[in-house]
C-alpha cells in the first residue's frame, strides 16, 4: 500500500557516504576558475513569446488568480558496472510542459509532453477548470529576466564529456574497490548525470531559464568472509564539472571509501539496544537537521498546521546552542539552484537561531497564503509536477567544542557514524537508519558496530542536544529527498553533535 | 506527431524495431506506455490540487555482438527516437561483450488478455464530480470523528494504462489497465502529542474499491488507536505482524529471492534452492495471472508470459524470482518477472493459514502487535532488520495500550522460521500482500 504523503530522505541507492569539509569543495581547484562558463539555455520548445502569452491568457480564461508554464527538457545518462563488465549505458530524455492555475487556496494542474497546439490549449484549459469565474484576465506581458549569479560554476559540463572518458572513470572507482583487499567479492559502480533545462513563464509577466547540469557516482561493494557478507557504500558529485573527479574526490577515493566500509562491517558488532547518550559523526549526520527540523519548517505543513512547529514561531524550540540554515546558494552543491522551480531567486534562509524558530521554507502559493515573502524553496521533479515547499542544503552551524572533548564527555555510548537514511513525519517521530558506527566507552571509540536504528521527536532531541562542535561538514552529495512523491536532489550538513538521550534500536 | 489510437502506437513500436534492424542492431525491444492520469487532493472540505494530464513514453533495448544499450524517451516525434535508435546503436559498443544478455527466446504459450480483467470500463463513466465527490465524503466522514484533530487531506485517483511490447523476435502486444485509489490521511491528538494514520484502497475495478465510509473507518480507526502511546522497557518479545506489516516483510523477502540479487550476491538466500528457510506452515507464491488484481499482467517487461510461481513451498525455497538475464546467470527459466531493467514482483503473497486474527491475537500472552514501521533499516546481504516502529502492545491476549517510539530488530532468516501462526486475513491490497502473522521473539528497543 502506498504510504500517503510521508516523507522520507535517502541517500542514493542506500548510500551517500563519507563526506567532504565544507570549504574544501572551494578551494581545491574550482574556485580558481577566472571566468567560468556561464550555461547557455538551450530552447527545445521553439514557442514565440506570443505563443507563451497566449497559453498564459487561455489557462486564465476561467478566472484564476495567476497561472504559470514550467517548460522542461532533460536528458539523463547512465553507466553501469558490475561483475567487471560494463553492463549497460543509458540515455533519457524527458520533454514537457505543466502549466499550473492558482485559484484561491485551489491549484488546478495539467501536463503534456505531446507538445501541438491543440494539446496545450487542451492542457491549459484543463488546468484553468479550477477556478470558477468567467471574467478573463488579462496576463502581464512577458518581460524576459536575467539573474547575474552562477551557483554551477565548472570547466567540463558533463554533458561534454566523452562516453569513453565517463566509462575510465567508472573502471577506476571499481578497480579500486575490486582489488582494495581480496575480501571483496562483488562490486558494483554507477554514474550518472542529468542535464536539466527549464523555462518558467507566469502571468505576472516573469519569463526566466536556468540549464542545471548535476552528476553523482556511486559504488557499492560487498565483501566476505566465512560465512558473513557485508556491504559498504560511498559515492560524490554535485552541480560539477568533471573536473570534480580529478580535484575534489576521485573515483579511486569512492571505490577505496566503498571497500573500506564493507571490510569494517565484517568486524562490527550489533550495538546493544536501548536508551544511550549518542554522538552523531559531523557531515552524513546532518540527516538529522534534514528529519527532525527541515521538514516540519516546510511552510505548507505550517500552514496547514499539520507540523509540530505550526504554532512555535518564533519561540525557543531547542538548545540554544543551535542555529540553522537551509541555503540553496552554496556553489557546485547538489541542492543549490540559480532559480527555484517557479522562477524565485533562492535566498539563504535562516530557520533556527541560537534555538528559537525563526524562518520557514515557503514557495509561492504558501507564501502569498501567509502573506509572508519568498524564500526560493519552491521545487518540483519534473514538469509532471505541482511545486511545493522543498529544502535544498540545510545545515548545522559549527559550536564550540572540539569532537575530541564531545566524544570524551561520554562514558557509556553510541557513536553514530554512516546512514541509509531518515524518515520523519508531522508528528515530529522521526528515524534514521545507520549502517555504521562504534560503541564509544570511557570517552573512546571502541568496537565498530552495524546496522542500528535511532528513533526519537523532534522537540525532545532538539533540546537534549548537549554540545555542538566546531567541524561543520557536509554529506556526500549523493542524497534525495522524498516528499509526496517528488524525489529531488539535496544535500545536507552539521557538526559533530552530542545528543544526552536517544533510543537505539540494536540487539539486547 | 499525433497519435489519437492504439493502431498508430503498436504501429509506431514496430516501425522503430524495423528500424532498428535496418541500421545494424541485431536485436532490439520497444515499450511504449501510454498513460491518462485523474488525481483530486482535498483537504478540510475544500479542492487542493486538481491534476489531469496524459502522457506517453518510450523505452527501447538494443543488442549488437552482446552489447547493450538503453533509452527512453519522453518526446515521441519520429525524428527523435529514430536519432535515439541511432545513438543506443553507437553506444553498445561501448559496453562490454555479455553472453547472458539478450531478449527471451519466444514463447508459444499464450495468455488471454481478456480474461485477466485488467480493463474497468466503468472508468469513463466517472465524471470529475463523482471522482471529487468520492474523496470529499471520505474525509467529511473522517472528520466527523471528534477525536481527529487535522487532516492531510483525502485524495481519490483514476489512471489508464495501454502498454504495448514489440521485439525483433516477432513479439507485437499490447494490454490496458485501469486503476482506481482513494486514500485518506489524519492526525489525532494535541499539537505536541499528535499521532498520524492513514488507509488507502487501490484496485484494478472500480465496484471492488473500498467506499468512502470504509476507508474514512479505517484510517480514523488506525489513527485513534495510536493515542496516548507509551514508551517500553528494551525486551525481547513475540509479535504479531498486522497484514500491511506482513506485507512490509514479504517484500523484504521478495528482494532476497529476486534473480538479480542472487546472481549479484547480495541476498542471504544465495544458493538456498530446495533448502529450508522456513518452518512448513509457510509458502510464498508469485501469480502473474489472478484476475482483477493490481499485481496481474499476461507478459512481463520483456514479453515472457507470466505465470504462478511457488517461491516457497512448506517452508524449503523452490524458486528465485527471474528474468531473462537472472535466469541465464543462474541457469534457470524466466519467471516472467522483468521490470525492465530488473525484476519486479507480480502478486507476491503468503498463502493464509486458518486461524482468525482474533485468535492470533488472544494466543499471544504479552507481546507486541506491529502496527507501522519507520525509515529504512532492511539489508538484503545479511537479512538484518532495523527500524522505527509503532505497535499495540498486548498482555494476556487483549491489547493493552499503544507503544511508540521504539525500534525493532532482527533476521528475516529467523523470522521465517518462527512464523507460529498464519492467519486468515488476506486481502491483496497491493501486488504484495499477506495476512495476519505471529512470530517468535524480536529485539524491541525502548527506554
Amino acid at each position: 500500500m502506498p504510504e500517503i504523503k510521508r516523507r522520507t530522505f535517502l541517500k542514493a541507492s542506500a548510500a551517500g557516504l563519507g563526506s567532504i569539509i565544507f570549504s574544501g569543495l572551494n578551494c581545491k581547484g574550482i574556485k580558481k576558475m577566472k571566468n567560468p562558463p556561464h550555461l547557455v539555455f538551450e530552447d527545445h520548445f521553439h514557442f514565440s513569446q506570443e505563443d507563451l502569452q497566449k497559453f498564459l491568457n487561455i489557462s486564465l480564461s476561467r478566472g484564476g488568480d495567476f497561472s504559470e508554464i514550467y517548460l522542461e527538457y532533460k536528458i539523463y545518462n547512465s553507466i553501469n558496472m558490475e561483475e567487471d563488465i560494463i553492463k549497460e549505458t543509458a540515455e533519457s530524455i524527458s520533454l514537457g510542459l505543466g502549466i499550473r492555475v492558482l485559484s484561491g487556496e485551489k491549484t488546478g494542474y495539467g501536463y503534456t509532453n505531446d507538445l501541438s497546439r491543440e494539446k496545450i490549449k487542451k492542457t491549459a484549459l484543463t488546468a484553468a477548470s479550477i477556478a470558477s469565474g468567467t471574467t478573463l484576465r488579462n496576463t502581464a506581458s512577458l518581460n524576459p529576466v536575467q539573474f547575474p549569479h552562477n551557483f554551477y560554476p565548472l570547466l567540463i559540463h558533463p554533458s561534454q564529456e566523452s562516453l569513453e572518458e565517463k566509462i575510465r572513470l567508472v573502471k577506476k572507482a571499481y578497480s579500486a574497490a575490486r582489488n582494495f583487499d581480496s575480501k571483496i567479492k562483488k562490486v558494483k559502480v554507477s554514474l550518472m548525470d542529468l542535464d536539466q533545462h527549464i523555462t518558467i513563464v507566469n502571468s505576472e509577466g516573469l519569463k526566466v531559464s536556468d540549464a542545471r547540469p548535476l552528476i553523482k557516482m556511486v559504488c557499492l561493494a560487498v565483501a566476505e568472509k566465512e560465512e558473513k557478507r557485508e556491504a559498504g557504500f560511498s559515492g560524490g558529485g554535485g552541480r560539477v564539472g568533471m573536473e570534480y573527479f580529478a580535484h575534489v574526490l576521485t573515483p579511486e577515493e569512492i571505490g577505496q571509501d566503498a571497500a573500506k566500509e564493507a571490510l569494517n562491517l565484517l568486524e562490527a558488532i550489533t550495538p546493544p539496544a536501548g536508551e544511550m547518550p549518542v554522538i552523531l559523526a559531523p557531515g552524513h549526520s546532518g540527516v538529522l537537521v534534514h528529519e527532525a527540523v527541515g521538514h516540519l519548517l516546510e511552510a505548507d505543513f505550517i500552514r496547514k498546521k499539520t507540523s509540530i512547529f505550526w504554532n512555535k514561531m518564533g519561540k525557543k524550540v531547542g538548545s540554544s546552542q543551535i542555529t540553522i540554515y537551509d541555503d540553496p546558494t552554496i556553489p557546485n552543491f547538489r541542492g543549490s539552484y540559480n532559480i527555484d522551480d517557479e522562477g524565485t531567486i533562492p535566498k539563504k534562509t535562516l530557520l533556527i537561531i541560537k534555538g528559537n524558530l525563526t524562518g520557514l521554507l515557503q514557495d509561492r502559493l504558501s507564501a502569498k497564503l501567509m502573506k509572508k515573502p519568498l524564500t526560493g524553496h519552491g521545487r518540483r521533479e519534473n514538469y509532471t509536477c505541482i511545486p511545493i515547499p522543498r529544502m535544498s542544503n540545510t545545515y548545522i552551524d559549527r559550536g564550540e567544542y572540539s569532537p575530541e572533548e564531545i566524544i570524551k564527555s561520554v562514558k557509556k555510548g553510541f557513536y553514530a557514524q554512516k546512514y541509509q537514511g531518515g524518515q520523519v513525519e508531522d508528528s515530529g517521530k522521526f528515524t534514521f537508519s545507520v549502517n555504521s558506527g562504534f560503541l564509544i566507552e570511557n570517552g573512546k571509540l571502541t568496537s565498530p558496530t552495524k546496522q542500528a536504528t535511532l528513533i526519537g521527536t523532534n522537540i525532545d532531541i532538539l533540546n537534549d542536544i548537549e554540545m555542538i562542535g566546531s567541524d561543520l561538514k557536509f554529506g556526500l552529495q549523493t542524497g534525495s529527498c522524498g516528499k509526496e512523491g517528488q524525489t529531488v536532489p539535496v544535500n545536507d550538513g552539521c557538526p559533530t553533535i552530542k545528543i544526552a538521550k536517544m533510543t537505539v534500536g540494536g540487539q539486547k | 506527431m499525433e497519435i489519437e489510437n492504439s493502431a498508430e502506437l503498436k504501429e509506431l513500436a514496430a516501425s522503430l524495431v524495423a528500424f532498428g534492424k535496418i541500421n545494424g542492431a541485431e536485436e532490439i525491444e520497444v515499450s511504449i506506455v501510454d498513460g491518462y492520469e485523474f488525481s483530486v487532493d482535498v483537504r478540510l472540505g475544500k479542492i487542493e490540487n486538481l491534476v489531469e494530464a496524459g502522457s506517453r513514453y518510450l523505452g527501447l533495448r538494443i543488442l549488437k555482438d552482446k552489447k547493450t544499450a538503453f533509452a527512453t524517451s519522453s518526446d515521441l516525434s519520429r525524428e527523435t527516437l529514430q536519432s535515439l535508435v541511432k545513438n543506443a546503436i553507437k553506444r553498445s559498443s561501448f559496453a562490454s561483450q555479455d553472453e547472458f544478455s539478450g531478449l527471451p527466446a519466444p514463447s508459444s504459450r499464450k495468455i488471454n488478455i481478456s480474461s485477466l480483467r485488467l480493463f474497468d470500463p466503468e472508468i469513463s463513466t466517472l465524471d470529475s464530480e463523482k471522482k471529487i465527490s468520492l474523496a470529499m465524503e471520505t474525509e467529511k466522514i473522517a472528520l466527523e470523528d471528534k477525536r481527529i484533530t487535522n487532516s492531510h487531506g483525502a485524495s481519490f485517483q483514476t489512471n489508464e494504462i495501454k502498454s504495448v511490447l514489440a521485439n525483433s523476435n516477432g513479439f507485437l502486444e499490447e494490454y490496458d489497465q485501469t486503476y482506481f485509489g482513494l486514500s485518506v490521511g489524519l492526525q489525532a491528538g494535541d499539537t505536541d502529542s499528535r499521532v498520524e494514520g492513514s488507509w488507502s484502497s487501490s484496485k484494478i475495478h472500480f465496484n471492488e474499491l473500498e467506499r468512502p465510509e470504509e476507508v474514512a473507518k479505517k484510517a480514523v480507526e488506525r489513527t485513534v488507536r495510536q493515542l496516548n502511546p507509551r514508551k517500553i522497557r528494551t525486551q525481547n518479545v513475540p509479535m504479531i505482524f498486522e497484514p500491511l506489516m506482513t506485507s512490509w516483510i514479504l517484500g523484504f523477502l521478495f528482494a532476497c529471492v529476486s534473480g538479480v540479487s542472487i546472481y549479484q550476491k547480495t541476498s542471504f538466500l544465495v544458493d538456498k534452492l530446495e533448502e529450508r528457510i522456513s518452518n512448513s506452515s509457510v509458502t510464498v507464491i508469485d501469480d502473474g495471472l489472478m484476475p482483477r488484481m493490481l499485481g496481474t499482467r499476461p507478459f512481463d517487461a520483456e514479453g515472457v508470459p507470466c505465470q504462478k510461481t511457488r517461491v516457497v513451498r512448506r517452508g524449503i525455497l523452490k524458486n528465485y524470482l527471474c528474468n531473462t538475464y537472472a535466469a541465464r546467470k543462474l541457469k534457470l527459466k524466466s519467471t516472467g518477472n522483468s521490470s525492465g531493467t530488473g525484476v519486479s514482483p507480480n502478486n507476491f503473497y503468503l498463502e493464509p493459514g486458518s486461524s482468525s486474527p482474533e485468535d492470533i491475537i488472544s494466543s499471544l500472552d504479552k507481546g507486541l502487535i506491529l502496527t507501522r514501521t519507520l525509515g529504512h533499516g532492511l539489508n538484503p546481504v545479511t537479512g538484518d532488520i532495523s527500524r522505527g516502529a509503532f505497535g499495540l502492545w498486548v498482555e494476556n491476549g487483549e491489547i493493552a495500550y499503544p507503544v511508540s517510539e521504539i525500534t525493532i530488530s532482527g533476521n528475516l532468516g529467523e523470522i521465517l522460521n518462527s512464523i507460529e501462526l498464519i492467519g486468515n486475513d488476506i486481502d491483496f491490497l497491493s501486488p504484495i500482500s499477506g495476512p495476519t502473522i505471529k512470530v517468535g521473539e524480536l529485539t524491541v528497543a525502548g527506554q
